[in-house]
């Protein structure tokens, strides 16, 4: 079953989507 | 989302190949203050310098996750001006998810795309006659209705 890989921190994401040149998914969640 | 939409294959083969995703508790400062949070889920598109191109509040089973993913995707692009990245994104909604409630808005952006690349008026008209003759009910259809007088 593929997962969806998660970044946890603004800035790994922001440097990830330069470098591969792709747009950002930003899901905020409640915890329950 | 967690539990539905999130573990669907083509969900995370979309998300995985076309996006970074990131994850953040929504009372997680700055950002919740910065994104203006004030309900979940709250699913925003970014850009690669992190500006906010598209918003989705609320659950969205997969059939619906994947064309509204999409369309942010296509968002960022025709903000950018990369108008022959979005008009290839909103050709892949409509004509892979006819019947998703994303696809009358891509049908819209493909009208405004198609006019802004080519100053040509007929792709606004055809997305007029596009959203009224299959989508008669949808809010995007009024919104369109000045384009049917082009000739």
């Amino acid at each position: 079953m593929p997962e969806i890989k998660w970044e946890k921190e603004m800035d790994a994401a922001l440097a990830r989507a330069m470098a591969e040149k792709k747009p950002i998914l930003l899901d905020f969640f409640n915890a329950h | 989302m967690g539990a539905v939409t999130y573990p669907d294959a083509k969900v995370a083969e979309l998300v995985n190949n076309r996006m970074i995703p990131i994850q953040l508790m929504a009372n997680v400062e700055p950002y919740a203050k910065d994104f203006n949070i004030k309900w979940t889920p709250s699913i925003i598109t970014l850009d690669e310098n992190g500006t906010e191109h598209n918003r989705v509040v609320g659950f969205l089973p997969p059939e619906e996750f994947i064309p509204a993913m999409m369309l942010g995707i296509a968002k960022v692009s025709f903000d950018l001006d990369r108008f022959d990245e979005a008009l290839a994104e909103l050709e892949k909604i409509i004509a892979e998810y006819p019947k998703s409630k994303a696809t009358p808005e891509a049908i819209y952006l493909r009208g405004v795309t198609g006019f802004k690349s080519t100053k040509d008026p007929k792709p606004l008209k055809a997305a007029y006659e596009k959203l009224h003759a299959e989508y008669p009910d949808s809010e995007w259809t009024p919104r369109a209705l000045p384009y049917r007088l082009i000739s």
